[in-house]
């Protein structure tokens, strides 16, 4: 299955991206461009990994890039409620300690506020 | 296309698990699409269970997408080889050998282990890959060949 992506305009500025798939290295090509278009504009950005069922390091590539663009423009981005794997493989890479990670949505709105 | 040999079927039953499944890639990305289904039957034939399945997928995507991109510099036209083991019932190993230049994914000389000092340098867009197999893999091992590299990627099995 092909990697998806969608997004959604929510109360207070924030977008919520939801992806759903692999992140793996054909799962990463296929949300790259969606994703850095979407971090061209967003100030404050949840992207919500609940739906992801493997994360890799091109697909962390594809989280860190757009989120390195919303921070360069003074914009905030949470990561929200990866699986206990997808977390782990952001603990291990030392993304979560700047990223925060939620798995509350209240929590994760209110962080990007 | 990918090859596929896979002796295993032909055992006796109790040497199966001792037997090498191999799978021959190309040196290019999208024949990495071969590998998952020869992964997930490697993965239902052991019945792995699911936490160290997608430790076997990030190490191998992580392995075989730097032979391809980093030994065999992008260059298509080489083949290699992944070989899985399970030397006994509590271990599974996967072992990828190239043809390639020297390339030694274990060295620490490979890791962007420069602390960070701002918010940016953790954002850093690379470098990670390595660093993940080194977490997610029970043991790693870097052999040089002659003309060839030798990785092992090896995964302890829960009892």
């Amino acid at each position: 299955m092909e990697m998806e992506l969608s997004t959604h305009e929510m109360d207070g500025g924030v977008t919520r991206v939801e992806l759903d798939g692999r992140m793996d290295i054909a799962g990463a090509a296929a949300v790259d461009l969606k994703m850095n278009l979407i971090a061209g504009s967003a100030k404050k950005l949840l992207i919500d990994l609940q739906k992801v069922t493997f994360l890799g390091s091109m697909g962390l590539r594809s989280i860190v890039l757009p989120a390195r663009a919303v921070h360069s423009r003074g914009g905030k981005v949470v990561l929200f409620a990866p699986t206990e794997m997808v977390e782990s493989v952001l603990k291990a890479s030392g993304i979560d300690s700047i990223l925060p990670v939620h798995h509350d949505l209240a929590a994760a709105i209110a962080a990007l506020q | 296309m990918s090859s596929i040999s896979c002796p295993v079927a032909a055992m006796p039953a109790e040497d199966v698990t001792k037997h090498a499944s191999r799978l021959t890639l190309k040196s290019q990305l999208d024949d990495m699409a071969s590998l998952w289904p020869w992964v997930e039957a490697l993965i239902a034939q052991y019945a792995i269970p699911s936490d160290t399945a997608f430790a076997i997928h990030l190490c191998l995507e992580e392995a075989i997408s730097n032979v391809i991109r980093h030994g065999y510099n992008g260059q298509p036209g080489e083949t290699f080889t992944v070989d899985c083991a399970s030397p006994n019932a509590h271990e599974v190993v996967f072992t990828i050998e190239d043809q390639a230049p020297p390339f030694d994914p274990v060295s620490g000389s490979l890791i962007e282990e420069q602390p960070a000092t701002s918010p940016m340098d953790y954002l850093r867009p690379g470098g990670r890959g390595i660093l993940l197999m080194r977490n997610f893999a029970s043991r790693l091992t870097y052999q040089r060949l002659e003309g060839g590299n030798r990785l092992t990627i090896s995964f302890v099995l829960p009892k």
